[in-house]
């Protein structure tokens, strides 16, 4: 083709297809980095991994027949609640790390930056890409849980019918209807809720500490620590605070270090659940706002801290 | 009076060296003005601030000192970028995506939706000559051809400056002749392109005027046919001259006050050669 007849190709271009005027606040120019970015990350072989490695830990489960059911039931829990917890945890952490920092690297952040694209737009995009991946995640490992629990159940019903085949109608039912509250719990379901929840703040923190970290092992690196100091910091302020009273330098600080080291021990319901011990709707719809509360502020802080950045 | 395309008044960059106390200054007290359909090439040394300028007026990084406009706006509001399209130097796009989701998603990010959207694929990946690897991984494309996507997608919203840094960086020969006659065709459309480059060969045949950057400092700047004249020599190509009137050329010189300086064949260049060296039997030139 010559230059002429690009040049005629050129001039078809017309007002009807020029872009809309620009919004500051896109739902769809985010929706299109979400999906971009969910792409991206359903295309790294660490996602694949961590899923399969979880699978097969809550698929092992079927193998534990040697214990009663009530054991059974309750080991099956402990497992497979904690593989999900764990890898959604680190897929989050993972998978976030890397986002930022290898856009810059491959400059791909350039060509979607010099558009008319908002950073607040870039950013919440990229993290809803990831929240997208968790939830995707947490579906397919707790559909994979239920799907185990739901047969084991069935064999332990089985099981007892075979073994009180003889026995009074009222002993088998009673017997069954112990099997069955002992397998089933609705309690599963809010339990994996808190579980995606605390993964969804996980992300926005490492969100944030990506906007300034210097590389991605830097950032998990940090990660690690905040996440070990998340899971201790509940028992390390209830000894300062007896040990320095109630004094509101006290609890100023403890606001500061909470905000920095999110209470991660609050989002660890799964042992009440396994115990058996009901989770009422006030301890997970607080438990929820905080989650919420806090992936929102990180989310914040981290386009906050983008929007300053030199690229 | 229209808007210059890009105005740039006393920009001024420096970057702190985290540690240190000193400072690395990119630009220095910089002015230009680039007035809508001209190609603007901005020259210089690796080093020189050519990039960092190139940021600033994208508004990707923020000046020290001084200020940026894209067609009368400050070009650190998103708004302005609605003008403007990017080509970065040795761009990388997502691997696993074709060239034309490539540039449906560029597409969308820039507001174009539906039939819109797919004329305007459909027409840039003519326009680049992509339209047969439309369906291909861009991790299967070459060099060249990432250049031209990258192109297609700095065109995507109809943008009436184009920036390009470095546009023909690592291509060969012939995929940098196809982008050279593609920032000739947006000349040709009034659009307004700003290039940096150090390859200045190339830039002398495409840019109407050029700005030469070095350590941060303009230190040329003008129409190229100006700055590149030798004010006291003339150049006559003459075609099927006999060799008795190249020597009554050279008599009447030497009789007069004129000194003839070179004699020598017209040769083409090593670009041409090579181009027609690498031509197919189809007439165009091979690619990978």
């Amino acid at each position: 083709m010559t230059n002429r007849e690009n040049a005629s190709t050129l001039q078809q271009f017309d007002a009807s297809t020029r872009a809309k005027r620009y919004r500051a606040l896109s739902l769809s120019r985010i929706l299109t980095i979400t999906r971009n970015t969910l792409i991206e990350l359903t295309r790294l072989k660490v996602f694949y991994v961590l899923l399969v490695f979880a699978l097969l830990l809550i698929g092992s489960s079927i193998f534990m027949a040697q214990f009663s059911f009530q054991q059974e039931f309750q080991i099956l829990k402990d497992v497979s609640l904690g593989a999900i917890s764990i890898f959604t945890s680190l897929l989050a952490i993972v998978a976030t790390a890397r986002l930022l920092p290898q856009d810059m690297e491959d400059r791909i952040v350039y060509t979607i930056l010099a558009k008319p694209v908002p950073r607040f737009d870039y950013v919440v995009g990229k993290i809803a890409g990831v929240l997208l991946l968790l939830a995707i995640s947490t579906l397919v490992m707790g559909a994979a849980f239920l799907i185990v629990l739901y047969m084991r159940e069935q064999a332990a019903l089985h099981a007892t019918m075979r073994q009180l085949s003889g026995a009074p109608p009222d002993q088998l039912a009673d017997a069954l209807r112990a099997v069955r509250s002992s397998a089933f719990d609705a309690d599963l379901f809010p339990g994996i809720a808190i579980i995606y929840l605390k993964a969804c703040l996980l992300a926005a923190l490492t969100l944030f500490v990506s906007t300034f970290a210097t590389s991605t092992i830097f950032t998990v690196v940090v990660m690690a620590f905040i996440y070990f100091i998340g899971h201790l910091q509940a028992t390390a302020r209830e000894y300062w605070l007896q040990e320095h009273g109630n004094a509101l330098i006290t609890r100023v600080f403890l606001a500061v270090v909470t905000l920095l080291f999110p209470d991660l021990q609050a989002f660890n319901l799964v042992d009440d659940i396994v115990a058996g011990t009901a989770i009422s709707l006030a301890v997970f719809a607080k438990t929820a706002v905080l989650g919420i509360f806090y992936t929102t502020i990180y989310t914040l802080l981290a386009a906050f801290v983008f929007y300053g950045k030199e690229l | 009076m229209t808007n210059p395309a890009v105005a740039v008044h006393g920009l001024t960059k420096i970057f702190p060296v985290p540690f240190h106390r000193q400072s690395i200054v990119a630009v220095k007290d910089l002015n230009l003005r680039i007035d809508p359909g001209e190609v603007y090439g901005l020259l210089g040394p690796n080093g020189s601030g050519k990039s960092t300028t190139l940021k600033i007026i994208l508004g990707l990084v923020s000046p020290t000192r001084g200020r940026t406009e894209i067609f009368g706006g400050d070009s650190r509001l998103v708004e302005s970028r609605e003008a403007v399209g990017f080509l970065p130097e040795n761009p990388y796009f997502q691997k696993f995506l074709t060239g034309e989701e490539t540039l449906h998603f560029f597409g969308r990010l820039c507001g174009l939706r539906g039939a819109a959207l797919k004329n305007r694929v459909n027409e840039l990946l003519r326009l680049v000559r992509l339209d047969r690897a439309r369906n291909r991984r861009l991790g299967t494309y070459s060099k060249g051809m990432l250049q031209r996507i990258g192109l297609a997608q700095a065109l995507i919203h109809d943008p009436r400056l184009v920036v390009l840094d470095e546009p023909t960086a690592g291509v060969d020969p012939a995929g940098s002749r196809e982008i050279r006659d593609l920032i000739l065709n947006l000349k040709e459309r009034g659009i307004t392109v700003l290039l940096s480059s150090h390859l200045l060969a190339q830039a002398q045949e495409i840019c109407d005027r050029v700005g030469i950057l070095a350590d941060g400092v303009l230190v040329r700047e003008g129409h190229l046919q100006e700055l590149i004249a030798i004010e006291n020599q003339t150049e006559l190509v003459v075609a099927d001259a006999s060799d008795e009137l190249v020597r009554d050329i050279e008599s009447l010189l030497s009789r007069s006050n004129a000194k003839l300086i070179e004699r020598r064949k017209s040769t083409t260049t090593l670009e041409r050669l090579f181009l027609e060296a690498t031509k197919n039997d189809e007439g165009t030139t091979k690619q990978k």
